[in-house]
């Protein structure tokens, strides 16, 4: 036991005793439904994830064959892709300690954060860089609608800006992810790269190439940051359950022994009573 | 993203046959050089991924556009239209895409990000003609907004309406 209980076997902690196995197991109940939840909700976010996979990686081909490298200097702009709800692990909290990272190495990159829980995190140190938020993020997978707005309120803004990272959390497998960024490459970047000559394209059109692009890079960190979560959700409550269990298993032991003991010293009183009238 | 431009007249054109591109890309195994390497795929579908065709026809902003092997690399923004895949086999499949960007890579290689792509059969030239009614009311009544985004329905409704059976 991790805890001494009164050693009085009274009623009242008998009563104590109950009350918290009740919780405990009411508890139990929760965790293990949201981890079946999360489990469903997995199945799908992992199929979601790898068709956002192959949408990314062929909208990113044209800036692998071009070589395409981001600018190092000017405004930078930085997205986090995280969520809302909480009860998922270090998921939140990595993600939120990358961006950190990246930001004392450039204090001045402006932040758009997607999701009320990295916005909470960020906001401690760096409320200034904040320049968009947005919430009602992660309840469902995400749409592509969704990716489109965000790239379009960031145009909004008006700021040029010369790079742009998205930081998500990849998905490696089912019990682990790893915060990682990828770059959204601008327009300019596109028009300095080493083999952007190879290609036949009109004027115009790289400028809305890269817009296209930031928006598919957009929905793809929100699908597998997505996958993260919901996976990360799975284990998280997966050992809260055990954790439960178990101290069900201990409570149930404890009140037992406190019920005979209870029991003992009523019978006790009792007989003692009895005999001291002969 | 700009809305999509109307195109009124579409040109079928054929680009010049350029010998392959060798430069250094990750080693996969080369397209076999009579075919280009299609990767059609939306956000929440891919439909072709790493596959061979013979011919691939696209409709862009800047006109129709037939893509074979060994094609110039170019970078294509799609219109409301149909895209026509002629595969190895030799059967053709055709799929309405809504707009997006097409992209020729050097290595016989055809990368389409389309947001949305269905087969031609999917569509009821009824319930197209339905929504084409509803969208030329909104087009002259409402905000300005609303005005905008049912002028671009119409877009994509009337080219629909020109396939859809």
């Amino acid at each position: 036991m991790s805890r001494s209980i009164a050693p009085a076997n009274t009623y009242a902690t008998l009563r104590e005793i109950e009350s918290r196995l009740k919780s405990i197991k009411n508890i139990e109940k929760i965790t293990n439904t949201m981890k079946i939840v999360a489990s469903t909700k997995l199945s799908r976010a992992q199929r979601a994830m790898f068709d956002s996979r192959a949408y990314g990686e062929t909208s990113d081909e044209i800036f692998k064959k071009a070589a395409t490298q981001p600018a190092t200097e000017g405004n930078k702009l930085i997205i986090v892709s995280s969520s809302d709800k909480g009860l998922c692990g270090g998921i939140h909290s990595q993600i939120s300690k990358a961006v950190r990272a990246k930001l004392a190495l450039e204090p001045e990159a402006d932040l758009v954060i997607l999701g009320d829980k990295a916005k909470t995190q960020l906001a401690r140190s760096y409320a200034s860089n904040i320049v968009l938020s947005f919430n009602q993020v992660g309840k469902e997978i995400p749409t592509f609608a969704e990716a489109q707005t965000v790239a379009d309120k960031i145009f909004k803004l008006g700021k040029k800006y010369d790079s742009i990272e998205i930081f998500y959390n990849k998905f490696k497998s089912g019990i682990s992810f790893e915060p990682t960024s990828v770059p959204a490459f601008t327009e300019e970047s596109l028009k300095s790269s080493p083999n952007f000559s190879a290609y036949d394209i009109e004027e115009d059109l790289a400028e809305d190439l890269t817009e296209f692009a930031l928006a598919n890079a957009i929905y793809w960190a929100l699908a597998e940051g997505h996958a993260c979560e919901q996976s990360a959700r799975r284990s998280a409550m997966d050992n809260a359950s055990k954790n439960a269990g178990d101290m069900i298993g201990r409570y149930s032991i404890l009140y037992n022994r406190t019920r005979q003991a209870v029991i003992t010293n009523e019978l006790v009183d009792i007989i003692t009573g009895a005999s001291s009238l002969q | 993203m700009s809305a999509l431009r109307l195109v009124t007249r579409s040109v079928l054109r054929s680009r010049p046959v350029v010998a392959p591109w060798r430069g250094s890309f990750r080693g996969y195994a080369e397209v076999p050089s009579d075919k280009i390497r299609l990767n059609l795929t939306l956000p929440h579908q891919t439909i072709y991924q790493d596959v061979d065709v013979v011919q691939v026809n696209l409709p862009a902003t800047t006109g129709d556009l037939g893509v074979l092997a060994n094609h110039v690399p170019t970078v294509e923004q799609l219109r409301p239209g149909v895209i026509d895949v002629v595969e190895e086999s030799g059967s053709t499949k055709q799929f309405f895409v809504s707009g997006g960007f097409a992209v020729v890579q050097p290595g016989s290689l055809l990368s389409i990000n389309a947001i949305e792509a269905y087969p031609v059969e999917d569509f009821s030239a009824e319930a197209v003609r339905a929504q084409l009614a509803e969208a030329q009311k909104n087009a002259t009544s409402g905000s300005e907004i609303d005005q905008v985004e049912a002028k671009i329905e119409l877009e994509v409704l009337e080219a629909l309406a020109a396939v859809a059976k």
